[in-house]
Order: C-alpha cells, then structure tokens, then sequence
C-alpha cells in the first residue's frame, strides 16, 4: 500500500462511499453516531480552531487596519489590498516565488524519482544509501544556510574550485542577482531531494509486483514496464509530492531568510520573506496580512486545479 | 530480513546487467558523496578554532581541535535545550499521531453532512504563513495564560492537516471488508479503529513520526516568541543564541548543528526499518 | 499493549511538561519579581550579566529579576510581538536605532534619573525625549582603525595616527595591497552604518536637518560613497571574493593578510592573541574626523506594575560599580559611566596598546540618523543600492540617485 497518498483523500466521496455501513437512522443512535464522529474530530479540531482558525480570523481583520505592532491600529478597510496591487514589488515577489518553484519542482521530483528507483534496486548498502540521501531532510536551515553560503561562494567557495577543476568559470552565485535564486533552488533541491524520494519509494514498494509479471509475460522490455507500469501505478504519490511541494513551495522562507536575505537587490524576495520583514522590520502589519491573503488565494486556487486537473492522469491503484 | 523479500520480488533486478549495476552504484555513491559533502564541511568547521569563511578553504584543519564541542556542553546549557527539544519533540509527535489517526479515521470511515467542507478547512489550514498568524497567535496564547509554558509551546503543534492528509490516504486503502467483518462480530468505531486501522497504517504512522519529529526539533519562530526562560529554551533558539550582536565563534556554531542533527538522525533510521516492515509484512494489497 | 505504553508515556510526558510550566511558584508577600528582557549577555557574557543580577538582588532584599535572553537577529521580532500583545517585560534592551518607535508609541516610562551625572553626556541624551529621559544607556562601542604593525614595517610605511586624512589612508592601502600575496590594504564595509559616518567625515550629512528628506545625493556625498566603493577590488576584496560574508574582515585580518581593518572595539578579544603587531588608531577623516558610537539602553516599560523596582534595576545595571567591574573585567563593551578614573583601568589592560584611541574618537561623534518611519527600510534600501555600485551594476551616482528617490517616498509618507 501506498505510504502517502493525497489523492483518495480528496476524490469525489461518492467513489469511495457505497460500501460504507449504513447510516444510522433512529435520533438515539442518531445522537450516539453524532457523539462518535465528534469523539473522533475534537482532538484535531480545537486545537486547529483555537490556534489556526482563530488567529487566521485575527490576520483577516488586521488586513483591513494600518498597524505597526505598537502603536494602535486604524481601520483603513481595503487599502492595504489597494496599496499592494499598485506596488510593482508585488508582483516582483509573486514572480521570484514562482521562479522559484518552477526551478525547484522539475528537480526535486524528477531527482527524486531516480533516487527512488535506484535505491528500489537490490544495492548493497541500500538502507544506508537511504539514511545518507535522508539526511539533509532533518537538518535546520539555521544551521545549514551559512554552510551554503560558504560552499557557494564566488571566488573561493567549494563549489566554484570544483567547477573550475572542470575548466568551468563558476557564476557568482548568491552574490549576483542573476543567480540568488538558482544558489536558494540548488540548496533547497538538496534539502528535500530525500522527502520526495522517501515518498516515491513507498509509493514504488505498494506497486504490485504481479503487475511487472504481467507485463514481461506480455513481452514488454524495461523502458515499457516503467512507463506502462511504474508510471501510472506511481501516480498518486506523484500527486501528492507536487500539492505539498506547491504549498510549501508557496511558502518558501526559511531558506531565502538565511542565506540571502531576499538579495542581492532584491532578486531573491519571495513573498512570505515579503510578509515577514513588512511585519517585523518595516512597521506595515496590515498590508503584510493582506499579503497573506493574497498568498491563500493563490495557493488555494492553485490546489483547487490540482484536485480537478488530477482526474485525467492521476490513476487509482 | 523484510528487506529481502522485497528485493526478490523486484523484476528491474534481475535483467539489469553487471555493468548498469556498476554504474548504478557508481552514481548512487557519487550522489551520496554530494550530499554528505556539505555536513563533511560542517564538521570540519566545527573543528577548526578561529573558524570562519575563509580565503583559502581547507579540507582538513591545521590545528583540528574539539573545544567546541566542549564549549557547547560545559559552557552553554547545551545538554539541557537538547533536553527541552527532545521533550517537546516526543510529545509533539505522540499527540500528534493520536490527533492525525482519529481524525483521518473519521474523514475516512464516518460520513456526516458537511464532512467536504469540514475537510477542505482543514486542509486551508496549511495555506496560510506561520510569519502572518504569529502575532494572533501569540495574543491567543496570551489569553490563555500560557505564554512562557511548555503547553503554550504544545498546544499550536498538537493537530497537523499534513498528517491528517497522510493518515487518511492510508485509511482509505485499507479494506472495507475488514471493519465490516469486525462489524459483525460486534466491534464499535472504536474498536475498529484501535484493533483493525491501527495495526494496519503502521508504516503511515511511522512516516508521521519522522516529519512530526522533524517539524517539532527545528521549529525555530514560535517557541521563540512564546518560550521566554533561559530553563525552557529549545535546541534551534539556542543555536541561533551563538550568533552574538557583532561577532560569531562559527565552530561553535556548526558543533552545535552537528549535534542537532544527531537525535533526529537516529529517530529516522527507527523509523525507516519500521516503513520497510510495516510495508512488507501488511499483507494489505 | 503498544497503545497502553505510548498513551502512558504520552501522561507521563504532559504532566511532566504542566509541572515544569508551572515551576514559577509565587512569590512569598511583599517579595515581587520583575522582568528583563535582554540581548546584550547574548553570545558569551549570560554569565557576567547573572554576576550583576545578583549584586542587585543581594542590594534589594525582596526583589527577584527573572532575565530572558534573546538572540540579537531576532530580539526585535520578540519585542515587537510583546509590543502587539501587551506583554513587555518591566525592563527591555534597546538599541538606539529602535529606541526612537518604542518612545514615539508611549511603551516606555519616563525615567527619573538619580544621577544623571554618573552618564556620559551624550549617551544619556540620546535615550532622552525634549530632556525626559525614557531609557538609560546600558554599554557603548566605537568603531576605530584596527592596523597590522608587522605589514605597515613590511611595506616601510609609517603607523596610522589620529591625524590621518582618507588620503593617507589610501596611501598606505595601496602600498600595502602590491605586497602582493593574497595581502590586502584596507577593509570598510560597505553598508549604512558606514555611509553616514563617511558622510560626516567628509563634512556632509545623511538626512537633512528636520530628519524629512536625504542629504546625501551631493557631489560630497558621492564623494563619500566613492571612498567606500572604490576599495573593493581595489585594496579589499570584493563580494565575490568573499567580502562582506560574516566575520570575514575579522578572518582575514587574524590570518596576517590585512593591514587596515574598519571595525569595532568589539573584536580586541577575536584578535588579541594573533602572532604579529598589532594596534589600533582613531579613523580617518577627510575635511573632519568623526567615528561611529554604538550604544545599547535598557528602557522600563510604561505597563509595568513595579516601576520603582523595575527603574532601581535599570539603575543599577548601567550606572552601578558592580557592573562597571564586571564589564571592564570581562572586556564586555564599555561602561556608559562618565568617570573617566573608573575607566583609566581599561587604558592599561591589554593590548592593543593606544587604547586611549577609543576614548579620542569620541571627539567626533556621527550618529546614526534616524527617521520617524521607515527606519530599517530606510536602510536596507541605502544598503542595497551601495552594494549595487559596489558590485558595479550601478554607477555611484546613479546608485545615489534611486536611493534618494526611494528612502524620500518611504520616510517622507
């Protein structure tokens, strides 16, 4: 079975439902079953409710204010909405965020689809190949951005020495604003090439095996198993690494914070780096929480193609 | 020992001549190698004394010393923010668990009106940056009297819609007729759930593991705006705190993220033999 | 069973957290607790800030100081979140960028200042608002001429005095620079905090004089941004070489390859025990001398309910003996006391040896400019667009010109 899958998760019910038990009918076991559904819901839904869903209610209102933190806020209705669509940084920081997650997503998906095939291979050392590839997932971007900036530095950063050794004239990485966001798209790649592999490879070991038996009997070589087989079987895991790469991607922070900064002139400012220095540095709560809310509507909207888009290639094991 | 009766199975094995295995392990070591190359450099850093960004970096240290790792034990209260972080972390991850699995259950097998919407809510959960909610959030927590708690810190991790997501796609693939055979003999939801689910998204369950694990040993904003005594401080804060107003010992920094990354590490490989048993030994095709 | 074992562990584990959220028990009658919200122990000194703390409470029996230390990067996230919530601590850190919106907004209590006399003049002024003081100076650096003696001899060239003008500065720079060997003349970072200084040194001004608009798109004031430009790739690395990356100036001027180094008196103990000559002088200037002052202040929060108690410590933590023991011994900064004998003891401590230097410069204060609104943006714009001529994307000039056009729409709405 498949470790992590979005894609029952929000496919039309009525697929899933028939062969539910019946609903109760009678009001007492009506009240019961009621009793049951909250006794299942509760301990996810308070927590959620009083620490998400309250505090988003708290931002949406504070969008509609001009606020400093400090000083008391204004109600200015939708002006910080105004503000922000007149302002071409705006539009700057949605670009960069999807230049961002247009470089990262081919990467890590298709990086981490090899990996996952590779290391479905009997190799010796497998599960340590796994740990290895594993390891900068766990790891905090507070310790490893510094390294980063270091291995990529221009002149004598590891990176560009090894480049050179191939007689390759290294860019000027975080320095350049040609190539911030390259240098924050080649971190973050290493960063989570091991989620998605770790994903894909669960998806890979739910794959039926008499469905490769099948196909050999039917004659077909390597190359047609895998995308007659792997592929489609694959394709539910597929579905849910690109939803969370896209709603992380989105949200994309910590890294850019730490290693640079949103610069060099503001080549790399992505929306919530956006959001976090109008909140904290620049004194503009409100149109920071307007922001946000512009950012959710992306997102959503983004997620809402995705769930109908996914009836035409997202095949159901 | 599962790890075998999985391979065997695998048909790409099995025509994949001796030189493409070459290969395979060939790119599969030099990939490693990349990976592990920055950690390589971090460990070098950190025990390189006077370290910084250098003119001309080296690939071993002259004087290779492990001070700061001591610096971090005896001078900073190391061993007791790993402590916190570890405390947080394991409670984080269990309520976690319990949260997600009761939950994804109810989306999976407990149809009520609404249930659509009640999920798609959930779900919008994660679209909105943590940076935005902090200050509303911190005024709720506020109202509650937990700032500088460990619960103030809990209580904002305890339900995740990640895991919710993970945890109900593997509901959903486990087979109808095993809770309506259980059914039958007269088990409740509950009974369902613990006995007949449970055992069967063991390798789900330990996915969560790791990401809640994750999630809770690097979070860095809240715990810092919310947990103030230097008693209570978490690993991240901490190694953010040996950064100082004008100058920096980065060997004691990457000493430091050397030893964050430890803890995690061996969760990870605990977990891993748990997916791989969990997926060969299911049963559940 | 499993599930028994997680669900006893999970108990086990939340009333553990309860208790140890509960461990603050209250106070006995009449003792009361204030608290103190820091960065400056941050990084090192947590000790010799407890060593104060306790001097204090052992002076005020019934008094408890609960401290909370912060990282410097993220303090002011932390502040302004208590800020929003209600929640300052009765006495905060500031720095004197900050301090301005945290009096503006009305978060801090007036100070009644005892001894006013025991300050530097101009340090208490600065925390004051038309002559009520709302926070006390807590520490001061300044930024001076760090130089390698064994490169200057190398190079037969004289050492740095208070008398040196940016163009024997450069002199030297370069002399030092075609040693050749990976040996560069002279490190100024590129940034805000040395702009406006460079500005005054050569007579000019950040900011016009009622703080509305920027000064410094003049031809002086692009002199002043060329002097910080023109060094790099020149008699100091460039960005792509490094420059500019944290503690790299200090870096290589511990590795013997920098003869001048532009930076504060906070990096005596990183460089006290390199194996060559070294000491300090006052920084240049080109038609005046003028050095950068930074302080930081503690300020008593307007809410708090121990104002007395919270102003006692405040007192205590920048005027007291003890602290100006612990901080000369520790080498944490300096005192902001005014009592130049107390002081004398740091003139002989250790290297470098003219640390009256450090004194000297205080002649010649630039002080950082400050905006009603737009602060840090303010900076980071002036940051960027040097950075941009720095890098050579921009002309000086031009650079200037978008910063001037830029900062004004920012501070002047």
């Amino acid at each position: 079975m498949s470790v992590s899958t979005l894609q029952t998760s929000l496919v039309d019910r009525a697929a899933v439902e028939p062969s539910r038990p019946a609903r109760p009918r009678s009001t007492r076991k009506g009240i019961r079953y009621a009793i049951t559904v909250l006794a299942f819901l509760l301990p996810s839904a308070v927590p959620l409710l009083l620490f998400v869903l309250i505090p988003m209610v708290s931002a949406a209102w504070i969008s509609l204010t001009d606020w400093n933190l400090i000083s008391p806020q204004v109600f200015v209705g939708f002006d910080n909405f105004v503000q922000l669509l007149s302002e071409p940084r705006t539009a700057a920081v949605f670009g960069n965020t999807l230049y961002y997650i247009l470089g990262y997503l081919p990467i890590v998906y298709l990086g981490g689809l090899a990996l996952a095939l590779a290391l479905n291979q009997a190799l010796k050392g497998r599960a340590l190949w796994r740990s290895i590839y594993f390891l900068p997932v766990v790891t905090s971007w507070i310790a490893v951005a510094v390294v980063w900036r270091w291995l990529l530095n221009p002149s004598n950063g590891v990176v560009n020495i090894a480049l050179g050794w191939f007689g390759i004239d290294g860019p000027g990485w975080w320095t350049d604003p040609a190539w911030s966001m390259p240098s924050v798209i080649l971190a973050s790649a290493w960063k989570d090439l091991g989620f998605v592999m770790v994903i894909l490879l669960a998806g890979l070991q739910a794959i039926n095996a008499d469905l490769y038996d099948a196909a050999k009997v039917d004659g077909a070589g390597p190359w047609a198993r895998f995308i007659n087989v792997t592929l489609p079987m694959l394709s539910p895991s597929t579905f849910f690494v690109i939803v969370i790469s896209l709603i992380n991607g989105f949200q994309v922070f910590d890294q850019v914070y730490a290693m640079t900064g949103g610069g060099p002139a503001g080549s790399s400012q992505v929306v919530v780096q956006q959001i976090y220095d109008l909140t904290f540095r620049y004194g503009q709560a409100g149109e920071a929480s307007a922001l946000s809310w512009m950012l959710f509507a992306v997102i959503l909207a983004v997620t809402v193609v995705q769930i109908i888009g996914q009836k035409r290639w997202v095949h159901y094991g | 020992m599962a790890d075998r009766q999985l391979t065997v199975s695998r048909p790409t094995r099995s025509s994949a001549p001796a030189l493409g295995s070459i290969v395979l392990h060939a790119v599969v070591i030099l990939g490693a190698l990349a990976m592990l190359f920055p950690f390589f450099w971090t460990f070098i850093t950190s025990i390189s004394p006077g370290a910084g960004f250098s003119i001309e970096p080296r690939l071993w240290p002259e004087n290779p010393s492990f001070e700061a790792y001591a610096t971090l034990f005896t001078e900073r209260p190391f061993a007791r923010v790993v402590g916190n972080s570890l405390l947080l972390a394991v409670i984080t991850t269990v309520v976690q668990l319990f949260t997600s699995a009761t939950a994804a259950y109810a989306f999976s097998r407990l149809p009520f009106r609404g249930r659509g919407v009640v999920f798609a809510v959930y779900l919008a959960t994660m679209m909105i940056p943590l940076q935005v909610l902090i200050v509303p959030l911190f005024v709720q927590v506020k109202n509650l009297g937990l700032i500088n708690t460990y619960l103030g810190a809990l209580l904002p991790t305890f339900a995740s819609a990640f895991g919710i997501c993970l945890l109900r796609q593997a509901i959903n693939q486990v087979p109808r007729e095993l809770d309506e055979a259980a059914t039958l003999d007269g088990a409740g939801h509950g009974r369902i759930f613990w006995q007949i689910i449970v055992p069967n998204i063991r390798p789900a369950l330990a996915t969560l593991t790791i990401f809640a694990f994750m999630g809770s040993w690097n979070s860095f904003l809240w715990p810092l705006i919310v947990l103030r005594s230097p008693e209570l401080q978490t690993l991240p804060i901490a190694l953010a705190g040996l950064q100082g107003q004008y100058t920096t010992a980065w060997d004691v920094v990457m000493a430091g993220s050397v030893v964050s990354v430890l803890p995690i590490l061996a969760i990870y490989l605990f977990a891993q033999k748990y997916v791989i048993q969990g997926v060969a030994s299911s049963g559940i095709k | 069973m499993k599930r028994s074992l997680l669900a006893a562990t999970g108990l086990a584990a939340v009333a553990a957290l309860v208790l140890a959220g509960c461990s603050t028990e209250p106070a006995p009658e009449g003792d009361i607790t204030i608290t103190y919200s820091n960065f400056i122990s941050n990084g090192g000194n947590e000790e010799n800030l407890a060593t104060i703390v306790e001097a204090f409470e052992a002076e005020n029996p019934g008094v408890t100081v609960d401290v909370t230390t912060l990282p410097y990067a993220d303090y002011f996230t932390a502040l302004q979140t208590d800020l929003a919530a209600g929640t300052l601590s009765d006495v905060v850190d500031t720095n004197y960028d900050f301090f301005p919106q945290l009096a503006a907004a009305g978060a801090l209590a007036p100070i009644e200042v005892s001894n006013a006399g025991a300050y530097r003049e101009s340090l208490i002024d600065a925390y004051s608002v038309d002559g009520v003081s709302y926070g006390l100076p807590s520490s001061f650096s300044t930024v001076v001429l760090y130089y390698n003696a064994d490169l200057f001899d190398q190079a037969g060239l004289e050492y740095p005095t208070a008398d040196w003008t940016w163009a024997d500065e450069q002199a030297a720079a370069e002399a030092i620079t075609a040693l050749g060997d990976g040996i560069w003349g002279s490190h100024q970072p590129v940034s805000f905090y040395e702009y406006y200084k460079v500005l005054e040194q050569n007579g000019e001004s950040f900011l016009n004089a009622d703080g509305t608009a920027v000064a410094f798109n003049t031809p002086g004031g692009i002199e002043a941004a060329e002097w910080l430009v023109n060094k790099s790739g020149t008699v100091m690395p460039t960005i792509e070489q490094g420059q500019g990356t944290p503690d790299f100036d200090t870096n290589l001027f511990v590795e013997g390859k920098l003869g001048m180094l532009h930076t504060g008196i906070w990096v005596f103990g990183a460089v006290a025990d390199v194996p060559f000559a070294w000491d300090i002088a006052v920084e240049p200037g080109n038609t005046q001398q003028a050095s950068a002052v930074f302080s930081n202040a503690v300020g008593v929060s307007a809410n708090s309910e121990h104002v007395e108690a919270a102003t006692a410590f405040a007192e205590f933590l920048t005027s007291s003996q003890t602290m100006v023991d612990v901080r000369l011994d520790a080498g944490w900064e300096l005192p902001p006391i005014s009592d130049e004998e107390q002081l004398a003891v740091y003139l002989t401590k250790d290297k470098p040896a003219n640390r009256q230097a450090v004194f000297d410069s205080l002649d010649g204060i630039a002080l950082t400019p400050i905006v009603a609104t737009g602060q840090q943006e303010m900076q980071d714009i002036i940051n960027e667009e040097l950075i941009e001529a720095q890098a050579g994307r921009k002309s000086v000039a031009d650079a200037l010109a978008s910063a001037e056009e830029r900062i004004n729409a920012v501070i002047g709405g």
